[in-house]
């Protein structure tokens, strides 16, 4: 098996099958193409986006149902196209698709997850986007449900 | 802001160098062609407001702020159905 070194998890073994393929990187690193997704059990529900090239790059992130319980998916057909996904229909997350919100950690600042662009994963072939959603009501900057109830009750 | 009302096939020039073309509309989509010279960046709204929010997020993350992150799940695990 492969191995790679990781920004959080040290040197890693990782099945060339579960590679994600971005084939246009991400917003800000167009040259990234390959990622793995890290789970660990006892940092559920995080999703480590590793990037496979650099690895000092490694985003954090969260399914889009766990920032918003009530995510409804809109992207456009096209973006759909790229990832191999029928163009006809929004797939279903969690069934045709993974939908991951990048989350950004700021020091000192709030929490913010990034619903505006979720990384959608075809899970019939590994190939993924950072999509931009048609859905203007979605924000760059979502606060997590947590931190959310967290100010509430202070 | 300038508005001008054009239809398919037509260009607006800014400057000597910059030309935008509408050429397509179809429903709510507009396929605009832009021919401007390398040094102008020509980028979506969208993705220049993306590149900063995924460089930021790459920037400041790390192990501890991601287990403090999850931590906050553990307490009120997130409903998945």
């Amino acid at each position: 098996m492969p191995q790679c070194l990781t920004k959080y998890h040290g040197e890693m073994e990782y099945d060339e099958k579960a590679t994600l393929h971005f084939a246009r990187g991400l917003f800000g690193f167009e040259a990234e193409t390959r990622f793995l997704s890290i789970e660990q059990p006892a940092l559920r529900p995080l999703v480590f986006l590793q990037s496979l090239s650099t690895p000092d790059l490694c985003f954090v992130s969260l399914p889009v149902f766990v920032v918003d319980k009530d995510y409804f998916l809109s992207i456009d057909p096209d973006d759909l196209e790229a990832v191999g996904l029928l163009s006809k229909r929004q797939p279903t997350i969690g069934i045709d698709i993974l939908c991951l919100a990048i989350v950004c950690i700021q020091n000192g600042g709030p929490t913010t997850a990034n619903l505006l662009a979720p990384v959608v994963v075809n899970r019939q072939n590994s190939q993924a986007i950072q999509a931009v959603s048609l859905n203007r009501r979605h924000s760059h900057q979502a606060p997590l449900p947590a931190a959310t109830e967290e100010l509430a009750c202070s | 802001m300038l508005v001008m009302l054009r239809r398919e096939g037509e260009s607006i020039l800014i400057g000597d160098d910059v030309e935008i073309r509408i050429l397509a509309i179809n429903g709510s989509r507009v396929k605009v062609g832009i021919a401007a010279p390398r040094s102008i960046p020509v980028l979506a709204r969208e993705v220049k407001l993306l590149r900063a929010e995924n460089i930021a997020a790459a920037e400041v993350s790390s192990k501890d702020a991601a287990v403090m992150v999850a931590s906050l799940f553990r307490q009120s695990p997130p409903n998945e159905s």
